[in-house]
């Protein structure tokens, strides 16, 4: 990597903010683009994060703050930007723990790992019941639904937002993709499922191979 | 506080500072950092049993400041409730020392242990919450109440009623439940023993469902006990509070069942190790339980036997039995299948780092507790014996010991050993474990007196 890029690389895994806004900020006025900053800096960096923390080499706070400096600096930069110029996201998810399971580890876990692989995701918390999750998708403009569940009780509460989606918004509106302790693939399969992550870099994965 | 502490907990839940939930668990994972670097704690990955007080006792300091400091969010009010370092020292002073759990001639005794203690451990046999068949379900329970060294029942998960999906909240949680609960106590009566404890029923998901499951005659009683969850990290609601309410006016055990995770928000095996430790504290105050169930868990692969696991078991025990009156049972969940070398080896290696820690033995749960009838009375039987001859070891042997343990599967545990099921291990005609799963029982049996552990 440029090492004009190693304080952003810093700041970014030491989870500083501030830091990691005004290095960004530096750069962008040393002549680098931000689309450049982001494809030759940012964007491997994260990648390389969520592989460490799939390793558990690192752990779920430090990916979390990680990915929360590079949120800042999106926002930070954008003022920088040429007309017509996006930060590409690889696409837009809605994530929920399905109703009756307060369970948000999993789903959290799940939520950082997109973030740091490039997706924008919208956080619906826990126990949040099918209409609302179908709601806030429309809303979000989400490409897929991403459903958590950690108990055994739960799977029918997921197959409710499964057939409930499908039914209002139709067959291929949304990409659903399911997971958590008493999730299987056969399971999913057969619930109606498009996509099943055992763990979260598989989540990446299953949302990567919906959006190619 | 008063002792029922209810009243008061729902008050603070309704005026304590208004807090979202990430905010709060980003401002745990702070903490839990700064508390590693001041109370100097070190993991270190060759000493899983380690013998030193002053870090045992710095621990429990960490989770003491850790608990005051940040306060339990109630995800019902998203409000966060505090307590004073008095009320925590309080509250765990009077913690319960001593239970006589279940009735009559089957009730057992458990109390407080000390490090490396001659004090047997009482032990609890699974499911543990493993999925179960409600068809092998009262062949499994069964298995595991009429082993002699078992002392109370746990319980499995059945998630359906008379081969329907049970939806939560529905008349079918309600029949669900009642018909797991008749199952544990038939097996119980089975065994020769109506009055064993039983821990749980693990199906419901509503406080409906865990209430249902009391019944007298047909189900759980004032002897047995029902589990009361804390969310991860320091999370409670008004849905587990009201099971304290109804359990504590019952006379009922109140188990509290918690699940820190290595890798998340307390971070290492340090920082989870804390969180542990805190957790312990605040399911005193917040649930008034008898005992606990100390059931941190990989963050990735859903166990506690890896090193960092074994850790946290042994120095979080220590500092509870150092610097605490609780009662605190293990939940050994190992990455290999049923059947298997290597869960028996990942069985020893928590049994001997917990029994010696202070800490008293749960049930097994195989592949994490993830997959369908992967639970049987055998490797209860197992852990029984090894904590049994673990009983009064010194922490150096302990360590050498798990580290031979732990060489034994940690090769296995990216790819661990599938297994296999219930009806493939066991003789379902008489309930009896089959010649394979013997013989691989009684080969790690052997190699572990090899090693100097005497199990006969």
């Amino acid at each position: 990597m440029n090492a004009e890029y190693s304080s952003l690389e810093t700041a970014i895994r030491e989870g500083n903010v501030d830091r990691g806004a005004s290095e960004a900020v530096a750069l962008v006025e040393r002549g680098y683009r931000p689309i450049q900053i982001f494809s030759e800096c940012i964007e491997p960096l994260l990648k390389d994060i969520g592989e460490k923390f799939s390793r558990l080499d690192i752990f779920l706070p430090e990916m979390v703050n990680s990915a929360q400096v590079v949120k800042a600096i999106q926002q930070t930069v954008k003022p920088y930007m040429g007309q017509g110029e996006e930060l590409s996201t690889k696409g837009k998810i809605v994530i929920a723990t399905v109703s009756g399971d307060q369970h948000d580890i999993g789903k959290n876990i799940v939520k950082a790992m997109l973030d740091v692989n490039g997706y924008e995701v919208k956080d619906l918390g826990v126990d949040v019941d099918a209409a609302d999750i179908v709601q806030d998708a429309k809303d979000f403009g989400a490409d897929i639904i991403a459903l958590s569940a950690l108990m055994l009780p739960s799977l029918p509460s997921v197959r409710d937002v499964i057939e409930y989606t499908k039914a209002v918004e139709g067959e291929s509106t949304y990409k659903i993709m399911v997971g958590g302790g008493p999730v299987s693939p056969e399971w999913a399969e057969e619930a109606g499922a498009d996509g099943y992550g055992d763990d979260a870099m598989e989540a990446v994965h299953v949302a990567d191979q919906f959006l190619q | 506080m008063y002792s029922n502490k209810l009243p008061e907990i729902t008050k603070r839940s309704e005026e304590g500072p208004y807090m979202k939930e990430k905010d709060f668990d980003m401002a745990l994972a702070r903490k839990v950092s700064q508390l590693v670097e001041k109370y100097g704690l070190e993991f270190q990955p060759e000493v899983l049993v380690p013998a030193d007080d002053d870090m045992a006792d710095r621990l429990y300091q960490a989770s003491l400041e850790l608990l005051v400091d940040q306060g339990v969010y109630n995800m019902s009010t998203q409000r966060v409730i505090h307590f004073t370092r008095r009320e925590v020292e309080e509250a765990v002073a009077t913690a319960p020392r001593k239970l006589t759990l279940g009735a009559g001639k089957d009730a057992v005794v458990m109390e407080h242990r000390s490090v490396e203690s001659t004090k047997p451990c009482v032990v609890h046999s699974g499911p543990t919450g493993t999925p179960c068949s409600e068809t092998y379900y009262p062949l499994i329970t069964a298995s595991c109440a009429q082993e002699p060294l078992v002392d109370c029942l746990g319980a499995g998960s059945v998630s359906t009623y008379m081969g329907d999906k049970i939806i939560p909240g529905t008349p079918l949680e309600i029949l669900g439940v009642q018909k797991d609960a008749v199952t544990l106590r038939e097996a119980a009566r089975k065994a020769g023993r109506p009055g064993m404890h039983i821990n749980d029923v693990a199906s419901p998901l509503t406080c409906a469902g865990k209430i249902s499951a009391i019944n007298k005659e047909l189900g759980l009683r004032s002897t047995d006990g029902l589990l009361v969850s804390q969310m991860v990290e320091f999370k409670t609601d008004y849905d587990q509070l009201s099971r304290v309410a109804y359990m504590q006016s019952a006379g009922m055990h109140i188990v509290d069942l918690m699940t820190p995770l290595v890798g998340g928000l307390g971070g290492s095996a340090e920082g989870t190790a804390i969180v542990t430790v805190a957790s312990h504290l605040c399911g005193i105050l917040i649930y008034n339980p008898s005992y606990h169930i100390y059931g941190h868990m990989h963050l990735l692969e859903s166990t506690d036997t890896d090193r960092m696991g074994l850790w946290i078991y042994s120095i979080g025990g220590q500092a509870l039995a150092r610097n605490t009156p609780v009662v605190s049972i293990t939940a050994i969940y190992t990455q290999a299948g049923l059947g298997t070398p290597e869960v028996l080896w990942e069985v020893a290696a928590a049994s001997i780092a917990s029994t010696v820690s202070g800490l008293h033995q749960g049930g097994i749960g195989a592949t994490g507790g993830s997959r369908e009838d992967h639970t049987s009375g055998l490797e209860n039987r197992f852990n029984a014996q090894v904590s049994h001859a673990t009983l009064g070891m010194d922490r150096k042997e302990a360590n050498d010991l798990v580290l031979s343990c732990v060489e034994r599967y940690e090769a296995s545990h990216q790819d661990p050993p599938p297994g296999k099921s219930f009806p493939e291990l066991y003789d379902l005609d008489v309930v009896e474990p089959n010649q394979e799963w013997m013989d691989i029982y009684l080969e790690v049996c052997e190699e572990l007196e090899d090693l100097g552990l005497p199990l006969r």
